[in-house]
């Protein structure tokens, strides 16, 4: 496995670690009616400050692991595949951005997005954002170890 | 039958001291992942690429790539 593949794969394992962290506390959160603007402002520095805290350590690890490889520079097989990895993802969060405009432009479908979650409109819209960028990234990532995984 | 790209890398690297995947990467400026991709036929490279393959081994492009066929026996 390559020292590319391998930090593709530490940053796709933080990212659904932090994530599925952070949507589990909102759930608890809401089940316990315990949700409020201010618990969600503090999760999300929670989640700013793993997201850096274990992408530098892990990182390192790598580095320290295949330190051969640390300083090697993208050729351009590795760009193109982060090229395709890139082109789903765009996809898939434009989709995201698109349905953010319009619960924001026809507020009314408030009712059918986040029904139960007693939220400002603001932030169901940010978490809508944030869903589809979650999946964007995940999509980028999976793709990206696809082709390293197939050959490309 | 569809034609494909084939190279001869394997064997040109076996008649240049068995030069390693590594050193024709870092000869040619690629990761040794793309070494072996192109080996195996998975990824064309690009004819930046190609012609500088060729150049390491000294020879012309065409008797590291050729556009045919491939033959399985």
């Amino acid at each position: 496995m390559s020292y590319k593949e391998r930090s593709i794969w530490v940053s796709l394992v933080a990212l659904v670690y932090i994530w599925f962290n952070y949507f589990g506390e909102i759930n608890t959160l809401h089940l316990a009616q315990q949700l409020t603007v201010d618990a969600v402002n503090d999760l999300l520095f929670d989640v700013v400050i793993l997201t850096i805290f274990l992408e530098i350590v892990l990182q390192i690890i790598i580095v320290i692991i295949d330190n051969k490889d640390a300083n090697y520079n993208e050729d351009e097989r590795d760009k193109l595949i982060t090229l395709h990895g890139s082109r789903y993802a765009y996809g898939l969060l434009s989709v995201g951005v698109f349905l953010a405009v319009f619960y924001t432009v026809f507020p009314t479908l408030s009712s059918y997005v986040f029904p139960t979650i007693d939220l400002p409109n603001a932030y169901k819209v940010m978490h809508l954002i944030i869903i589809f960028a979650l999946a964007a990234e995940i999509v980028k990532f999976s793709t990206q170890i696809y082709y390293y995984r197939r050959g490309f | 039958m569809a034609k494909m790209i084939i190279n001869t890398i394997r064997r040109l690297r076996f008649d240049h001291d068995e030069m390693t995947q590594k050193a024709l990467a870092d000869a040619v400026g690629v990761s040794r992942q793309t070494i072996v991709a192109i080996e195996k036929g998975k990824y064309s490279p690009s004819l930046e690429v190609a012609f500088k393959i060729a150049d390491v081994f000294t020879i012309n492009i065409e008797q590291v790539f050729q556009y045919k066929i491939e033959d399985n026996s």
